[in-house]
């Protein structure tokens, strides 16, 4: 259900965009409640808590071709004449420049999509409990977290013409596990994202044992010698390089200041024929699945890559306004405290035609990808650095046991796209990623894929 | 909420063996540039009031935390920490007391300036800096902020410290025969020094400038057990990494590389943790238990001297607690490269270090590599390195540099570190 205080204040935020309306062209405010709860289970520190919990307003307003906003943590004796007198710039350093106005139609629903399960913390410490204990059967097992986070995410949208409540519920597990033999340390980890607290728990049960048996392997792992290598990609890094690799470059508030080189290759080839890629809050349900942006515009799913070719960018609002494009719900918040970028949501390749074991069995010499460990984009010069947390070696379309760790993708965009020779079959998307624009402004996000053989520059 | 009916709401509950109440308020300024242009500009007036309870036995200290928001009222805040209580009953740590008393810290700012004024000036100082015809600012951001901060707690500490900050994230552009290139820098600072903000960001222009003329390695064949030097967001990874490692919760853990008496380095380098330090935007005189900070060395003549960290994890340990300290100042035998070969990182797409094994380095966007004669820009190359390794040999450069949680050297400077 939506909350209830957000719910009460609908009539006060109408009353502020009528009064706001008097001194500017257009108002508009977002109400956003947000419970986190966090259960750590860990070896020796344990802890639950709603520490990113958070409730507060932004009221946005419009007038002479600029956007200014005021954010709050209450509309209770708020008066227009307040905001006016922050967001007011006495002596403003800029040249000139015109945004145009939002132009909305008239739009009133509610959504919803709630976690299906009731169950305790209690039971949900007793779960991690079990997992943690299992871990620690394993003598190098040093230190172990099991962590479960439930985020129940309520927001308003109200304007002139939009009155928009929204209520959605995303729930993460996760496992990392240290180990050690000697001076030699390392960790692995696992996260699932589910819209039910029971699947996600579930299925990091289901997971623990691999992790385990990949945390105690990496503590053989030595590093890779750097080269070029043809690759297979899991889920994960297929996913995280769909994100940094491509994701970030079609952003298109990057486009506005000419920042992504994706800009002048709409509708030009930037992969290989057999590649598809996707972005949206609606088109799969994980981590940043939702009704209506921050912006108050619906879910979009937007095709970025078709058969290799760029289709089209993502946006928010005031980016799509001055390109003169449609907004693609992709104007979203870190908080009520920040302001709105073009995110990504959920960020995927498509599927191909390939069985993964017909894949492997093509490599002669190279490493099969897995977990991501880190990455950071470049939208301006389309360099990438993608960082999985191990490779494991293919010699002549085996496995050969060796491991290695980490292992840093990096080199130019679209000559890794463009290397992509087989695509599998099935798709998985992992609703557990975190995303900053630049190196703050954190938002949930999932991404993901299929496996994908290409070829890269390893180190 | 005000203040003192959260107070009577914790005090209520009878089973709370001990809390920690800390309130942040925040006034800010951010003003959003596409080029020149000044997109949008926001005000933030929030709060954010965290409560921490703790429920102790002999045994056992479970804890939980609890964010209060304007949403709540005082029956749905008695709810909350009702539910708080049953929580950290469900929690079972091994049993640590919270810190005694603390001398109370009272940072108060005497001026407080008109922020819009600041973030006006800020801007001005910024672009004072955007003057060349091949090289401009593409993105702007800047943040000006009064932050205070409240903390108090059942055992009768209780701290109030204002603060001021500036940050300025820039995207520099440069264009070269039709191709253009961009760098990345988030400044930090809590000096209000309109022209090191003008320095600082024609330096990154000229560091733009030399991106877009920069060549790949191969094009100049580098020499084997070159000097590489590092700084920034590098240099603070590494040494946090370096200072965490002998922190009391990752001695607790085991998950340290280094103990008691251990040779880091053979560079007869110190580092000290440090609560403030003058132009440091994360000077901090209390930590998050309320704990009053001062000067720790940790590392003395390259060999660990002393271990630090937090009242938890210290009492576990038996050792004194020196709270979690903010900054760190590295000093020590300085050395000369600059008449010799060698390759400085001005950039990396990000800097990447992981703790447990030690392997660092990244992507590089921008390095200038001294030949003998002359500096070369070089980009599309990555380096990496095992730290625990590599800071055997570490040397300091001369050159000094203020980061936002740290102050010595400018640059570190390894040898025998990876070129790929």
């Amino acid at each position: 259900m939506l909350n209830k205080y957000l719910k009460a204040n609908i009539p006060a935020a109408k009353a502020l965009v009528k009064e706001l309306r008097k001194t500017y062209d257009y108002a508009s405010i977002l109400g956003s409640y947000v419970l986190v709860k966090r259960i750590v289970v860990g070896t020796a520190n344990s802890a639950i808590d709603e520490l990113e919990s958070e409730c507060g307003f932004v009221v946005k307003v419009y007038k002479d071709g600029r956007y200014k906003e005021y954010s709050c943590d209450s509309l209770e004796g708020l008066k227009a004449k307040d905001i006016v007198r922050a967001v007011n710039l006495k002596n403003v350093c800029s040249s000139e420049f015109n945004v145009k106005m939002l132009e909305e139609k008239e739009h009133v629903e509610d959504f919803l999509r709630e976690d299906p399960d009731k169950i305790s913390d209690k039971e949900i410490v007793r779960r991690l409990t079990e997992i943690k204990d299992d871990m620690h059967k394993n003598e190098k097992v040093i230190n172990t977290n099991c962590v479960y986070i439930k985020r129940e995410t309520s927001k308003i949208f109200v304007s002139e013409k939009k009155c928009l409540t929204q209520k959605y519920d995303w729930i993460n597990a996760m496992l990392v596990v240290v180990t050690r033999d000697g001076n030699k340390i390392k960790d692995n980890y696992h996260a699932e994202g589910e819209a039910s607290s029971l699947k996600a728990l579930n299925l990091l049960k289901k997971d623990s044992k691999n992790v385990l048996d990949i945390a105690v392997r990496l503590l053989d792992a030595g590093p890779i010698k750097p080269g070029k290598y043809t690759i297979i990609t899991d889920p994960s890094i297929s996913g995280l390089i769909a994100h940094e690799a491509f994701g970030h470059g079609v952003e298109m508030d990057m486009f506005v200041k000419n920042r992504a080189k994706a800009r002048d290759y709409v509708g030009k080839y930037v992969a290989s024929p057999i590649v598809d890629m996707y972005d949206g809050a609606k088109g799969v349900v994980s981590a940043a699945s939702y009704f209506f942006d921050d912006d108050g515009v619906e879910a979009h799913k937007t095709q970025i890559i078709k058969k290799g070719i760029l289709q089209t960018g993502i946006s928010d609002s005031l980016s799509a306004l001055t390109l003169g494009t449609e907004p693609t719900g992709n104007g979203r918040r870190e908080s009520y405290k920040r302001k709105v970028y073009t995110r990504m949501t959920n960020t995927y390749f498509g599927k191909g035609n390939d069985k993964l074991e017909d894949m492997i069995k093509s490599v002669k010499h190279g490493y099969f990808l897995f977990q991501t460990n880190n990455g950071m984009e470049d939208p301006k010069n389309w360099q990438i650095q993608c960082t999985a947390s191990y490779g494991l070696e293919i010699k002549d379309g085996k496995l050969t046991g060796k491991i290695v760790s980490p292992v840093v993708i990096s080199g130019y965009v679209v000559d890794l796209l463009s290397s992509i020779s087989m695509v599998s079959d099935k798709v998985k998307v992992i609703g557990s990623g975190m995303c900053g624009k630049g190196h703050k402004e954190w938002v949930y996000v999932s991404d993901g894929g299929p496996y994908l053989k290409a070829e890269a520059k390893l180190g | 909420m005000k203040k003192n009916d959260i107070i009577r709401c914790l005090k209520a509950h009878k089973e709370i063996s001990d809390y920690q109440l800390i309130i942040r308020n925040k006034d800010s300024r951010e003003l959003f540039y596409v080029l020149d242009h000044l997109e949008i500009n926001r005000a933030v007036k929030t709060a954010t009031t965290i409560i921490n309870v703790y429920v102790s036995n002999e045994k056992f200290t479970g804890s939980s935390t609890v964010t209060v928001t304007s949403a709540d009222d005082v029956k749905s805040l008695d709810k909350k920490i009702k539910d708080a209580v049953k929580k950290a009953k469900d929690v079972k740590n091994l049993y640590y007391p919270l810190p005694p008393k603390q001398e109370q810290v009272t940072e108060k700012r005497t001026k407080k300036e008109d922020l819009n004024a600041i973030a006006g000036n800020v801007a001005r100082a910024v672009f004072a800096a955007d003057v060349y015809k091949e090289g401009w600012l593409n993105s702007t951001e800047i943040f000006v902020s009064n932050t205070d901060t409240q903390f108090l707690d059942s055992k009768g500490t209780k701290h109030e410290a204002e603060s001021f900050s500036i940050g300025v994230e820039v995207i520099p552009t440069w264009s070269k025969n039709g191709e253009e290139i961009e760098l990345y820098k988030y400044y930090e600072s809590s000096a209000l020094d309109y022209k090191a903000i003008t320095k600082e960001i024609d330096e990154l222009l000229q560091n733009a400038r030399e991106r877009a003329d920069a060549v790949t390695p191969k094009k100049v064949k580098l020499p084997k057990d070159l000097k590489v030097l590092v700084k920034n967001d590098m240099l603070q990874l590494i040494l946090d990494t370096i200072s965490f490692d002998i922190n009391y919760r990752n001695l607790y853990f085991k998950e340290n590389h280094y103990n008691l008496k251990d040779e880091i380095s053979g560079s007869r380098f110190s580092l000290t943790m440090k609560p403030v330090i003058k132009g440091c935007a994360r000077s901090a005189r209390f930590d998050e238990d309320g704990i009053v900070l001062k000067n720790t060395r940790i590392i003395k003549d390259g060999k660990v001297e002393k271990l630090w960290g937090s009242n938890r994890f210290a009492y576990y340990l038996k050792k004194k607690v020196t709270g979690n300290l903010p900054l760190m100042e590295l000093e020590g035998p300085r050395s000369e490269y600059k008449n010799e070969k060698h390759l400085i990182i001005e950039n990396f797409s990000s800097p990447q270090l992981e703790e447990t094994s030690g392997y660092w380095g990244g992507e590089v966007r921008l390095a200038r590599y001294f030949d003998g004669e002359k500096y070369i820009p070089l980009t599309g190359f990555s380096i990496s390195g095992n730290i625990y390794e590599d800071l055997k040999t570490v040397e300091l450069s001369g050159e000094n540099a203020i980061l936002p949680n740290y102050k010595g050297p400018k640059y570190l400077i390894f040898k025998g570190i990876k070129i790929h």
